[in-house]
């Protein structure tokens, strides 16, 4: 294990019962940004919760910026955690709710509440700090999850798939946020399925799949294999068949289908499409776009063309 | 790792108030409190009943087994009824053991053990919501009780000290049957079930049978400190009474004092050790 190293893991293994978790990681996780990608049910969130200490290590260590994790509430000063699930205390509005979570780092209630309207400003909740979490949007949930993260100013973000659910502009303006982050010398864990997502914020991932990290490094390098292999991306809008018309002129668009209230889409080149659709949403004129969802078996098959290529 | 230099490292009494804060708001508006206020509405409402009944009668008191009782009698059969055997235990079982166990259910434990506060923190702070929750609904219920049936055939005045000691005896009972629950809540799989086969099961079953074992109960203790005759009503009270073998009152508030610290430690102590896997 490296000593400069934000995280660094030795032989870490975890299991539930006879299901491995993961399985014998020895990593060294730099400062920086770093994205962690890898398909559901890989061992991402496993990881993610050993490097926050919310799981023992069944064997191996892992240390966090240079200590160990496990039993070490003192090191959540230097942390902040934005968990995949969606859970809230759905009464308090997002105002009380980040207030209340910095309390617990030990600031008063004038601070705390400074601290959570600067960061409802930063993920831009400022005007639905005063509303009920449980009337927010999916989007507007991540969002305060995310606040509660960076609230305290944490030296190491972990975000576990932070822009699932959230429409093209908030996922525009949280991959600037976490960039930002970065250079501002801050270090940044981020999760995801999706490799576009991750190769808009960092070019330095870990690549994770059956509780192994497959690959460490620089996302170009498997960007190449995969250059060519289709990306399903769903689309939930207001109105989807405009939408739809406006995407059959894109030559990277391989095909469309209907769900519902969504779209579709099959692309050729998901970074292409993917500015396409937030200048989209941001003019407005197709209605709202109200959620961008990217199936899970995106990635899956990327893996199984990896592992046969 | 110390804390950042404007921030104070927040001591386990400052972390469990600050928890407190967080957890008394969503416990008084939960579904459970909701459940709870029913529960101690229905004796209120039994309570008024019997107060319309006793002013509609010449006499002015109910019969119970064909001889007429009076309110202070009245009260003292509800207190011991349906607070001490019943209310009391049901309460501590259903919030006791849920403390952790909804914050896992809810997925929100996550917030909470990823702050720099000692992780028994979070117990204690969810433990003392529990009981300024339940204290705040059951206190008054009682109250309202003893306005409604005092007046009958006596006076408010009369049974004020029993009143006094019977709030004492709820709140003890709370404080202890929570603090056992809550460890059998963070120690336990399946608490629920464990916890009602304990308060319906054993401590009833063991108050029975002579010897040493009842002292392994808390209603032995809590049973002690009720200033109410047992009413024998049944083969059951009348076998109890007979075998009635109670501690003096300070031994038994000693004893729940001791209950209660010891199973908090206990409480604390595994949530501190044990790991909680929330299903994603």
């Amino acid at each position: 294990m490296t000593t400069s190293a934000i995280v660094a893991a030795d032989h870490l293994s975890k299991w539930y019962g006879q299901v491995i978790g993961l399985n014998d990681v020895t990593l060294s996780v730099p400062s920086g940004i770093t994205g962690l990608l890898g398909p559901n049910g890989a061992g991402k969130s496993t990881f993610m919760k050993l490097v926050t200490g919310q799981l023992m290590p069944s064997q191996g260590e892992i240390a966090v910026l240079g200590e160990p994790i496990w039993q070490n509430p003192g090191l959540y000063f230097r942390l902040g955690f934005c968990p995949e699930q969606d859970a809230f205390y759905e009464r308090m509005t997002g105002l009380e709710w980040v207030t209340a979570l910095v309390r617990l780092n030990g600031v008063d209630e004038a601070r705390a509440t400074e601290m959570a309207h600067r960061a409802l400003a930063t993920v831009d909740l400022t005007d639905a700090a005063g509303k009920k979490i449980g009337a927010y949007s999916k989007g507007m949930r991540q969002r305060v999850k995310m606040a509660q993260a960076l609230a305290h100013e944490p030296d190491l973000l972990i975000l576990d798939e932070p822009l699932g659910g959230m429409d093209p502009i908030a996922r525009r303006r949280t991959i600037r946020l976490i960039k930002d982050w970065g250079r501002a010398g801050k270090s940044v864990i981020v999760s995801s399925h999706i490799l576009h997502e991750i190769e808009s914020m960092t070019a330095n991932i870990l690549l994770i799949n059956q509780g192994r990290i497959l690959a460490e490094g620089n996302v170009h390098q498997i960007r190449d294999l995969i250059d060519d292999h289709p990306h399903t991306v769903h689309i939930k809008a207001e109105r989807p068949r405009e939408l739809a018309r406006r995407f059959l002129a894109y030559d990277d668009v391989l095909s469309l289908k209907f769900e519902d209230e969504a779209v579709v889409v099959q692309t050729g080149r998901p970074d292409v499409f993917y500015t396409r659709l937030t200048e989209l949403a941001a003019a407005g004129d197709l209605g709202t776009i109200h959620e961008v969802t990217s199936p899970d078996d995106n990635l899956q098959a990327v893996f199984q063309y990896l592992v046969k290529s | 790792m110390t804390a950042p230099a404007n921030v104070t490292k927040p001591t386990l009494l400052a972390s469990t108030m600050r928890i407190f804060d967080l957890s008394l708001g969503q416990m008084l508006w939960s579904r459970r409190s909701m459940l709870l206020a029913f529960l101690v509405g229905a004796p209120v409402l039994l309570a008024a009943a019997l107060r319309i009944a006793s002013s509609a009668d010449r006499l002015g008191l109910p019969r119970i087994h064909g001889a007429r009782v009076g309110g202070a009698a009245l009260f003292g059969m509800m207190m011991w009824l349906l607070y001490i055997r019943f209310i009391v235990p049901v309460l501590g079982v259903f919030y006791g053991t849920s403390l952790i166990a909804d914050e896992v259910d809810d997925k929100t434990l996550t917030y909470l053990f990823t702050r720099p506060i000692p992780r028994a923190a979070v117990l204690f702070g969810k433990y003392f919501a529990y009981l300024a929750c339940t204290v705040l609904l059951v206190l008054p219920s009682v109250v309202l009780i003893y306005l409604l049936l005092g007046p009958i055939g006596g006076t408010l005045g009369e049974a004020f000290p029993t009143l006094v000691s019977d709030l004492g005896v709820l709140a003890l009972g709370l404080t202890a049957y929570g603090a056992v629950f809550a460890f059998v809540g963070a120690r336990l799989k399946r608490p629920v079930v464990i916890g009602l086969v304990f308060a319906f099961g054993w401590e009833p079953a063991v108050l029975l049978i002579p010897g040493y074992l009842k002292r392994l109960t808390v209603a032995y203790y809590v049973q002690a400190l009720v200033p109410h005759a047992m009413p024998q009503n049944s083969v059951v009270s009348q076998l109890m009474q007979a075998l009635a073998d109670a501690p003096s009152l300070p031994a038994s508030v000693v004893a729940l004092a001791v209950i209660s610290v010891v199973a908090l430690w206990l409480a604390g102590r595994t949530v501190e050790r044990r790991e909680y896997v929330l299903e994603q």
